[in-house]
């Protein structure tokens, strides 16, 4: 009897479930098994700001019950975080020291939010809204109406921003080369950009101008509980100071295989890495541009699900290509309020 | 002791003689129904005069049996009698004397209630010390069911089980009380009353366990070996010399079945099982007559 | 606020203070206030590796039983733990060892069965106890203190009951468990909480007569014995019963009893009824295997007509059988189990504090009827653990004997007077004019042996109908009838351990609309056969759960009554499934209202 083929994913999010539900298709006898530090099933990301208008229940963020995994039968491994892949002996290492032995693997651990080296120091005062617990914390620590003063400013960030102005709190974001990420908009774009977030009630403050951050410090008694010193002197106030650097790929655990990393993991439009039985797909790949002959980036939620898609199939013995499908372009709608590819979900 | 007498005790002749001495009080007003000439009499004879004689009221007496020609004997003594199981003599008695101290308690039974079923018994009411008298009436048969083996029986002896002579060899009784760690072992014989008497009295006497063995011929259903005759020819008084305060040459003496030795083996001192359970009661802090406080959970 | 109603399963092997953990986690929630009911299963071998649960139910409101789902559990020892994640229900939490010393291959870790619908949480436990207490010895106590943490409870009532655990070892020892305890509730209190599992807030009881305690049956036993003033026991060591006189033997010497371990039941019987004799309150302890052995002694009790009290805690039999498992199939046997007409009293709580009333009631019965009297209990009764309210005064005699009178003893004394009350006046030795003979021979008035048949009619008669007056002893509960008054879908008729589960399967029965109620026979024998009567009136289908294979309780009732019932047996070694018993209850119901209709059809037939 021919042993069932384990194909073994690191990450729950979008690509890595998408990839599961294609890899259980095609191959229906094989050991599916996900491997996700996160204490929750896949749950949607985009849907996070709703905190702020009273979803709190954790299940309403799911996307599929838990019974989806059980008759997919998708063994899930939650609240695990891999350190070790082994690529000679197909093994991978958990944090709890379990060793498990994979025929094929798929790293779609996406990326984390990127902090610039200068604020790693400051990094306790800070507030990230990676997860749904962070972003139960934000909610809880926010006062009414409370202010929030976000670094950066990516896009995901600046979705966050016009959520939380409408549930009535204010926003200020300290702009810079990470702002509007991963769109790059450049000169006069960028001025009619920056002019549509004021219209949308979003204040900006040009933390270059100010020769950048010198420090995040508590705030006194009796004030806002953080405050921002800028090198010029300048002090902002907030209730709460959270980072929008963009995303860095996490794959530090891949160090010791033989799948090459630049950024992130490098590989071949089929995803395949160095490493012929390992994949990657996601935010924490770069993918190889034929025609600009360099590795590339691709992000946004079609992107990422096509990813896990392709992938798989190429797990399962196809050989197909991934090409993007994705609009990058930011924009402005009827109103003049900037809208991005990247906040659509379905 | 000297002379043995060769006669069996008959009912009529003691009739006659225990209605003038004082032994009446502790004889029951039912008769005892063993079949005359049974060694068993000259026991209770031993007994109430014992009894008699160091003063110990029938009222203060319990009588615990087992089941038995034997084991009838509290019918026929006016104490206070109980006449339990077969084979259960001894526990029974022990539950009596660790309820009250003040009552003197006789165990009495037979070889096989005391050896065969009851056997498990014996080394746990030695070791322990019991502040009790067990007289062991050996007639190396079963009695009561109509003479089979029993385990004191003798090697080729016939029985109604063992119709082709029996083959398992017979316990020795005295040596496993005395190496169970009985404080007081001796021996008498049914055929010599006023020495029995004597060992009885000195036996209930005794402050701890005391074993005493008895070979009481049973007239009805061993015709052949330990009969009247045949024990009278071979038991002997314990030489002058010997040292009951030394174990093995008690254990020594043990050895001699074929010319058994009748009198004090071995007698020791030592704390009873009473004294071991008020010594517990001293360490757990606790007394006699204490009101009952709350256990601690 | 809502009421609190959570179960929590610590499980590991022997070495990693599974129950010690459990036992502080239910003391400190009696403490608390709670309502709690706990069950410990150990293994079969004493030391070593061998898997132990400890389950701890923690309510608001009284509840019969433990739940067949637990809402968190607790691994200290995943080897153990992993075939009992099943048992977390969805949403419930899985706790457990997240830094193991050594590197197991997949599937090894409990992390690989929490099924999608639970939640885990790996900690760090080894790595915090190693820091605490520089060793790993703690981890029991910093897996509770992250659980306490994780589920809000308060820490001072831990900090109180670990300092209680370790009394008499040297402080550093409680301090450096106390901080052990505190770092793992502090994790737990940061932890992100996603599974529903909440402590309320409990409630005080205002009996100021009474005093609120945790203890198992067994201990409750021990202190129904020491409240009724018992002065004598014999025993030999048996599981499950083997507590019982572990613990008297601390006890009764305080206060001047006297306690000896002999070498077998039958010496212990043996030596109970011989102290019973002498007038002693007196009892012994055993299982199964051990009443085997008591049977002739105990036929002795009955026909001498001695006091004596035997506890017996069943275990899965027959034979050595399951000696670590629970089991109700000993009823036979504490009934029936002697040669000849052998009727005793045989007296079955159905929770711990049933436990204490039986055992000081036993002894009252005992005397005052002049029989054995075994206290039917079992393994899952023993060791179950119920907070429990115990009056301050003894609600119990000091004697029950019949002491024999002056005008008793003159002109010969009858020993086994035919007395209007049946129990003839007693003589204990020692008293003057008193000595008679006692024999298991059939006798006479005087004691004598008798084999006339009319003297054996009569007094088997005596020893038969004297003992129905126990069926009206005062203040102990015989029968008792709970859910629906008047006529039912559904009665439920249970006995012993297992009517905490009847109960629970009676209420949510009711829950769902069926007409149920739960009646509890306590004392097994002589039954009470006329409450038994009304209840199988009253309803409409009649139905006996219990742990055994035979139905013996079934039986037994279908044999007094000449009516059937629907028996249900089950033989799992460990509590009967409530969801089990609602399937039957449910399908009783179909039949009861199917004949119902068939009724009314009928009857409308004859009325046209
Ligand atoms: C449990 C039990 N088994 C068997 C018997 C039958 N039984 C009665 S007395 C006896 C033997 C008696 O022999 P022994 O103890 O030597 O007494 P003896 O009659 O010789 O004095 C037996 C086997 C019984 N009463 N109880
Ligand atoms: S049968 Fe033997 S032992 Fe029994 S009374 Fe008769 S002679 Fe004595
Ligand atoms: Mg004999």
């Amino acid at each position: 009897m021919v042993q069932p083929k384990h194909h073994v994913i690191i990450g729950s999010g979008i690509t890595g479930t998408q990839a599961a539900i294609t890899l259980r298709e095609r191959d229906p006898k094989s050991r599916i098994t996900i491997i996700t530090m996160s204490t929750l099933l896949f749950y949607n990301r985009y849907d996070l700001p709703d905190v702020f208008r009273g979803r709190t229940d954790w299940q309403s963020f799911l996307v599929y019950p838990p019974s989806f995994y059980e008759e997919l039968n998708i063994k899930l491994r939650r609240g695990s975080r891999v350190v070790n892949v082994d690529s000679t002996r197909k093994e991978i290492t958990l944090g709890h020291k379990e060793t498990i032995r994979y025929d094929t693997l798929l790293v779609s651990s996406g990326g984390r939010g990127y902090l610039p080296e200068e604020l790693v120091d400051f990094r306790s005062l800070m507030h990230n809204f990676a997860t749904f617990e962070a972003a139960m914390n934000v909610k809880k620590i926010l006062p009414e109406n409370g202010k929030v003063i976000m670094l950066g400013g990516d896009m995901l960030g600046l979705d966050l921003a016009r959520n939380l102005i409408q549930c009535g709190y204010t926003v200020t974001v300290i702009t810079g080369e990470h702002t509007f990420w991963p769109h790059t908009v450049e000169g006069n774009e960028r001025k009619t950009f920056m002019k549509a977030l004021e219209s949308m009630k979003v204040e900006t403050f040009d933390g270059d101008k100010a020769e950048g951050i010198a420090s995040i410090e508590e705030g006194k008694k009796g004030k806002p509980a953080r405050k921002i010193i800028f090198k010029d002197d300048t002090v902002l106030e907030g209730d709460v100071v959270m980072p929008f650097f963009g995303l860095a790929p996490a794959v530090e655990f891949m160090i010791g295989s033989d799948a090459d990393i630049e950024r992130g993991l490098l590989v071949n439009p089929e995803l395949r890495t160095t490493n012929e039985h390992i994949f990657a797909a996601g935010d924490v790949c770069q993918i190889w541009d034929k025609k600009d002959k360099s590795y590339k980036f691709f992000y946004g939620w079609k992107n990422v699900r096509a990813m896990g898609e392709v992938a798989a199939k190429n797990m399962t013995g196809d050989n197909t290509a991934f090409v993007t499908t994705q609009d990058e372009k930011l924009r402005l709608d009827k109103k003049g309020q900037i809208n991005s590819p990247f906040w659509e979900y379905d | 002791m000297g002379n043995i007498s060769t006669k069996p005790v008959y009912l009529e002749d003691k009739l006659a003689e225990i209605k003038s001495d004082g032994k009446l009080e502790y004889r029951s007003k039912a008769l005892p129904t063993w079949c005359p000439g049974c060694g068993y009499f000259s026991i209770s004879e031993g007994v109430t005069s014992a009894l008699n004689n160091l003063a110990i009221k029938p009222k203060d007496t319990v009588v615990v049996s087992g089941i038995g020609c034997s084991s009838r004997f509290p019918f026929f003594v006016n104490t206070y009698g109980f006449h339990t199981l077969h084979g259960r003599t001894l526990p029974v008695a022990t539950g009596v004397k660790t309820a009250n101290d003040d009552l003197t308690v006789i165990a009495v039974g037979g070889d096989g209630d005391g050896f065969a079923i009851g056997g498990g018994h014996l080394s746990h009411v030695a070791r322990r010390n019991v502040n009790i008298t067990y007289i062991l009436f050996d007639n190396g048969i079963y009695g009561l069911t109509k003479g089979q083996t029993s385990p004191t029986s003798s090697l080729g002896f016939t029985t109604s089980t063992t119709p082709y002579e029996n083959h398992d060899r017979p316990l020795n009784p005295l040596m496993m009380m005395l190496s169970f760690g009985s404080s007081w072992v001796g021996q008498g014989y049914a055929g010599d009353p006023g020495h029995l008497g004597e060992m009885i009295e000195q036996a209930i006497a005794h402050r701890g366990f005391s074993y005493l063995h008895i070979l009481s011929p049973c007239v009805t259903f061993d015709k052949t070996d330990k009969t009247y005759g045949n024990l009278n020819m071979q038991v002997k008084p314990i030489p002058d010399d010997h040292d009951s305060s030394d174990l093995m040459a008690a254990i020594a003496m043990a050895q001699n079945v074929h010319k058994p030795p009748l009198g004090l083996y071995y007698k020791e001192d030592r704390p009873t099982l009473a004294d071991g359970l008020d010594e517990i009661t001293q360490q757990s802090g606790g007394g006699k007559n204490v009101v009952t406080a709350k256990a601690a959970e | 606020m809502k009421n609190t109603d959570i179960q929590i399963s610590i499980c590991g092997s022997a070495g990693d203070g599974t129950i010690a953990a459990g036992d502080i986690l239910k003391r400190a929630l009696a403490k608390g206030g709670f309502k709690v009911i706990a069950f410990d299963v150990y293994p079969p071998e004493i030391r070593g590796f061998g898997k132990c649960i400890s389950r701890v139910r923690v309510t608001t409101e009284q509840v019969y039983s433990l739940k067949h789902h637990s809402d968190v559990l607790v691994s200290l020892d995943d080897s153990h733990a992993i075939p009992h994640v099943g048992e977390v229900r969805d949403s419930g939490a899985v706790i457990y060892e997240d830094t193991p010393i050594s590197g197991v291959l997949e599937g090894s870790h409990i992390s690989a069965h929490i099924s999608p619908g639970q939640i885990p949480y790996g900690l760090p436990v080894r790595e915090i106890s190693e820091k605490e207490t520089s060793g790993n010895r703690s981890r029991n106590i910093v897996a509770l203190g992250y659980l306490a943490g994780l589920i809000g409870m308060e820490p001072e009532i831990f900090h109180e009951t670990i300092a209680d655990k370790f009394r008499g070892k040297a402080i550093k020892i409680t301090d450096m468990n106390v901080a052990a305890f505190d770092k793992g509730y502090a994790l737990g209190q940061k932890t992100f909480k996603l599974d529903d599992v909440t402590v309320g807030k409990a409630k005080k009881s205002r009996n100021k007569d009474a005093t609120i305690t945790m203890m198992n049956g067994n201990a409750a036993v021990v202190q129904g014995c020491m409240d009724a003033h018992i002065k004598t026991f014999f025993g030999y060591p048996i599981t499950p019963a083997t507590t019982i006189m572990e613990k008297l033997a601390t006890e009764m010497p305080k206060v001047g009893g006297r306690l000896l371990q002999t070498e077998d039941e039958i010496s212990a019987i043996a030596a109970t009824i011989g102290a019973g004799y002498a007038g002693s309150r007196c009892a012994t302890a055993t299982s199964g295997p051990g009443l085997a052995l008591m049977a002739e002694m105990l036929g002795l009790g009955v026909v001498a007509e001695l006091p004596s009290v035997i506890f017996v805690s069943q275990r899965g039999g027959p034979s050595t059988g399951l000696p670590t498992k629970t089991e109700q199939s000993d009823l036979n046997l504490a009934v029936y189990g002697r040669g000849g007409d052998g009727q005793i009293i045989v007296l079955a709580p159905t929770n711990v504090e049933g436990c204490y009333k039986c055992a000081g009631k036993a002894f009252e019965m005992a005397e005052q009827y002049q029989t054995p009297v075994i206290v039917l209990l079992d393994l899952y009764l023993s060791n179950r653990f119920e907070t429990v309210e115990l009056p301050k005064q003894s609600p119990f005699t000091k004697t029950s004997n019949k002491a024999a009178k002056k005008k008793d003893l003159e002109g010969g004394y009858k020993r086994y007077a035919f007395t209007k009350d049946l129990a003839s006046p007693r003589a204990l030795p020692g008293q003057e004019n008193g000595m008679h003979t006692i024999t298991g021979l059939e006798h006479n008035e005087l004691g004598r042996p008798s084999d006339q048949p009319r003297m054996h009619e009569d007094m088997s008669a005596k020893r038969h109908n004297k003992l129905l007056a126990a069926l009206s002893h005062h203040d102990i509960t015989i029968e008792k009838r709970f859910g629906d008054e008047g006529d039912v879908d559904v009665g439920i008729l249970g006995w012993g351990s297992n009517f905490g589960e009847c109960l629970e399967a009676m209420f949510k029965a009711r829950e769902e609309g069926i007409r149920c109620s739960a009646m509890k026979v306590v004392m097994l024998s002589p039954l009470p056969l006329g409450p038994i009567n009304d209840f199988m009136d009253a309803s409409g289908e009649v139905f006996v759960p219990e742990l055994n294979y035979e139905g013996q309780f079934a039986n037994l009732i279908q044999g007094a009554t000449a009516r059937s019932v629907h028996s249900y047996t089950r033989v799992p070694g460990s509590p009967m499934r409530v969801e089990d018993m609602l399937v039957e209850i449910r399908r009783l119901a179909k039949i009861k209202k199917a004949k119902k209709i068939g009724k009314t059809k009928k009857a409308k037939k004859k009325a046209a």
